[in-house]
């Protein structure tokens, strides 16, 4: 994948961007000690779950007569086959569509429903003509990972030697200042980061680590911020899932014709929440001291850490102005 | 009952109660609909390699094989390091003192995270003004986590918090790389393209 970003001097550049994997030091052994290798296997497929089974038999009781004598459920030649290059498709009961209509419902956290519209799928902004914006916002580090979950990595790797000096600047600045900064997209530079169509929007802001000769560029990706939700259920879930939530398509539970739906309004409630966050960035207040648990006393009495970061960040940000002026004639 | 997961920082022992948190809690969250053109309902299955067989949920399973292709038995393997050597199960978190450790907001910003739980006082005698203060400084604790124990390789949990609230952020160390000069990677020739039907996001907002 390609991502195109504009260093702090509104020069811009294509470069990979590349996905991150957890490290993992743990790998699995038969009995003689050989590598074993996972596969996905067909279980069953649709014409042999029980609402097909039920529309040939009628009823549950000859169903499970034919269960034990016929073995109806299981087709010897194809299930346990291994499954690869699968892809979703939407089947309606006339089989599988091509020209879906989707409508999204949207819920609040108490779980009511908020409205439903159609579905609009944003194109991804991350490699188009127009480059990330090098927003000159920063936020310190510290801050950042006390406001934000970062759900999501990406790193930028230089494409050719040119490209390794233009990011290795960045991840020099950044390492510099022990900030994040924040990317926008878009022509007016005000838009998160969407890396497919139809994708999330996300607030991005882009980390910076310097080893000697060598750079590290993330992308940290969030689209949630760390607090306590008003609504909260009782019981605690395992740790199966992740934030990450899963895909949920109604199928069965869907009304049983299409419902009036709403006109998508021109900015969804996603991109109003992703713009909150990111207002975080770019509006910061002065915290009130805190108390020292070490000496028992507040930890600053006229202006803490915090407010002075914050003193500085406005000012980083008002002299980011000036400079995006001269990016934006640079760039011409 | 829930089980408290006990805590430990500067030789003070603390029994909190965890709950998990996500997005939907806080900012509500999306399904979707599908239709097809004469307004029936359309739900999402997963095509097979052969064009015609359609799966449901549940219609897979995983399977372990050798290297000849036979299917082996899960409790049969062992699990080993990159050097070959054997790893033991671990314990769950539930059932240990986690010690709380320093760790650095470089450590914390590498991670993957999977889950996040925002702490409470497992009962009312106790007291986590001690760690909430801190938190509150800016401080970030790691442990090793498992919550169901059994596994072989733990996660990482931190202990993190905002002014009001601590939390604990469970993950995986990303695997980053440092670039060098003569490390440049092959661009993809990547162009607007159709999304990848595992990429669909259905809870947007």
């Amino acid at each position: 994948m390609a991502i195109n970003i504009r260093n702090p001097k509104g020069r811009d550049a294509v470069v990979a961007f590349e996905a991150v994997i957890p490290q993992r030091d743990v790998h699995f052994v038969d009995e003689k000690g050989k590598p074993v290798v996972t596969q996905k296997l067909l279980k069953t497929d649709v014409e042999h779950d029980l609402d097909a089974l039920l529309k040939k038999r009628k009823n549950l009781n000859a169903l499970s007569k034919a269960l034990i004598k016929e073995d109806p459920e299981i087709d010897i030649e194809e299930f346990g086959m291994f499954l690869t290059d699968t892809s979703k498709v939407y089947v309606s009961k006339k089989g599988i569509i091509h020209i879906v209509d989707e409508v999204e419902v949207v819920s609040k956290p108490d779980g009511t429903i908020r409205e439903r519209r159609p579905r609009i799928k944003d194109p991804q902004n991350i490699n188009t003509d127009v480059p990330l914006r090098w927003t000159g916002k920063f936020i310190d580090k510290d801050e950042a990972a006390h406001r934000f979950v970062f759900t999501h990595k990406r790193q930028l790797i230089h494409v050719n030697g040119l490209t390794f000096d233009f990011l290795y600047e960045m991840a020099k600045e950044l390492h510099d200042r022990d900030s994040l900064l924040l990317i926008r997209g878009g022509e007016k530079g005000d838009q998160p980061i969407v890396m497919q169509r139809g994708g999330k929007p996300y607030n991005a802001f882009l980390e910076g680590r310097i080893d000697g000769d060598a750079y590290l560029l993330v992308l940290q990706l969030s689209n949630m911020e760390l607090k306590r939700p008003a609504l909260q259920e009782e019981s605690p879930e395992s740790d199966t899932s992740t934030t990450e939530s899963e895909s949920r398509v109604k199928g069965d539970a869907a009304p049983k014709k299409k419902p009036a739906v709403k006109k998508a309004s021109a900015k969804s409630a996603e991109d109003k929440i992703v713009e909150k966050q990111a207002a975080v960035v770019e509006k910061k207040k002065t915290v009130k001291a805190a108390t020292s648990p070490s000496k028992g006393k507040p930890a600053a009495t006229e202006k803490t850490k915090d407010a002075a970061k914050a003193t500085t960040t406005k000012s980083t940000t008002k002299d980011a102005k000036p400079k995006s002026k001269a990016r934006a004639s640079s760039k011409k | 009952m829930a089980r408290p997961l006990v805590l430990e920082l500067d030789g003070e022992e603390f029994s909190v109660s965890i709950k998990k948190i996500d997005r939907d809690q806080l900012y509500g969250s999306v399904e979707i609909e599908a239709y097809d053109e004469k307004g029936n309902p359309a739900s999402l299955l997963i095509l097979a390699a052969d064009g015609k067989t359609l799966l449901d949920k549940g219609g897979t399973a995983l399977a372990t094989i050798d290297e000849k292709g036979n299917s082996i038995e899960r409790s049969t393997l062992k699990a080993v390091s990159s050097a070959g050597k054997e790893i033991s199960a671990v314990e769950s978190s539930f059932n240990v003192t986690n010690h709380l450790k320093k760790a650095e907001v470089e450590d914390y910003l590498s991670q993957i995270v999977k889950s996040i739980y925002v702490i409470d006082p497992f009962d009312e005698e106790t007291d986590l003004s001690f760690i909430q203060a801190h938190l509150a400084e800016g401080t970030i604790y790691k442990f090793p986590f498992s919550y169901r124990g059994g596994g072989i390789d733990p996660d990482n949990a931190f202990v993190i918090g905002n002014k009001t609230d601590a939390f604990i952020i469970v993950g995986k160390t990303a695997r980053f790389q440092f670039a060098k000069l003569n490390q440049a990677v092959q661009l993809d020739s990547f162009e607007e393209q159709e999304i990848s039907a595992d990429d669909i996001d259905f809870d947007l907002l």
